[in-house]
């Protein structure tokens, strides 16, 4: 019983990442120059830079949130996620103890208002989180010798 | 690559340690793959996008001809002060507030766009649209926004 609802758990979390992942990422591969100016607003890298990651990182968001459905990818899109939204709280972490007044550039660029970085702060962290989650659950399977329930 | 029940997969934290780098690394190159077909597929501009140029307020002193100042800060920071003669085009009310701005530029006319400070980045977005939407070049972001501004009223 306790097994089953940790699968039910696991697949919900794992539905709302991956959805999360692929929504943000293909809103930022859908305008790479929009999101490479909201890069460029963080004042970390120079704007060379910022292109590149523009061009790659809205794929890779999509990429290891579609590969969580595929067993030979999960662990690794488990664990790319994990790291990617540690990278992007520490980005808007350090946003908000410079105090820039920028908008987070998380989905895409948008003229459509913008949140609060430390509510952005807030959500990279929950992902964080639920990455972590995903990840323990698949080392916890089977798969990778851990006992059967 | 794969798990599998064999005892192999058992062999403990080493193997899974490697299966997550050769899952991560796969992931990566597949994600770099579809990165430079999107890259290639995309229709060229004729202009790359670039950040608009920076000008201090003393630099906009010495400009002859017409300066056309825009405000990026949202509503209320406008209606409380702005810039004499500043239109406001905070980026949430666009559409309403664009024509305005048209009504008010000519061409010849520098656009100086600021908003709070050098912290902030709604100056730099008005001022990319501005240049992409309206395809006009001479268009500018204050150094130091408004806060730079009032430094300059002060005796």
């Amino acid at each position: 019983m306790a097994g089953r609802a940790e699968t039910l758990i696991a697949g919900a979390v794992r539905l709302v990442v991956s959805a999360v992942f692929v929504y943000a990422g293909i809103g930022k591969a859908l305008d790479p120059a929009g999101f490479a100016t909201a890069v460029s607003h963080y004042r970390l890298v120079p704007e060379v830079i910022a292109a590149v990651v523009a061009a790659y990182l809205p794929w890779l968001e999509v990429v290891c949130g579609l590969g969580l459905w595929w067993r030979r990818t999960r662990l690794g899109a488990a664990n790319l996620l994990l790291l990617l939204s540690l990278l992007f709280a520490a980005v808007i972490a350090s946003a908000l103890v410079r105090h820039l007044d920028i908008a987070c550039g998380c989905f895409g660029s948008t003229s459509a208002g913008r949140s609060l970085l430390g509510f952005d702060l807030a959500r990279s962290l929950v992902l964080a989180l639920a990455a972590a989650y995903l990840l323990r659950v698949e080392l916890s399977s089977p798969d990778w010798g851990a006992p059967a329930p | 690559m794969p798990p599998s029940s064999s005892p192999e997969a058992g062999r403990g934290g080493r193997s899974v340690f490697f299966c997550a780098l050769r899952q991560s690394g796969a992931l990566l190159v597949l994600a770099l793959v579809a990165a430079l077909l999107a890259a290639a597929l995309r229709p060229a501009r004729a202009v790359e996008e670039s950040a608009p140029p920076e000008v201090t307020w003393a630099q906009v002193g010495r400009w002859t001809g017409r300066v056309l100042f825009v405000d990026a800060r949202d509503e209320a920071a406008y209606r409380r002060r702005h810039i004499p003669g500043a239109l406001s085009m905070d980026e949430s009310h666009w559409e309403t507030e664009l024509p305005e701005f048209i009504q008010a530029w000519h061409p010849g006319a520098r656009v100086v766009v600021y908003c709070d400070s050098e912290a902030c980045d709604a100056s730099d977005a008005v001022a990319r649209r501005l240049r992409r939407e309206l395809g006009i070049e001479e268009v500018y972001v204050l150094k130091g926004g408004w806060a730079s501004w009032l430094a300059a009223q002060k005796p």
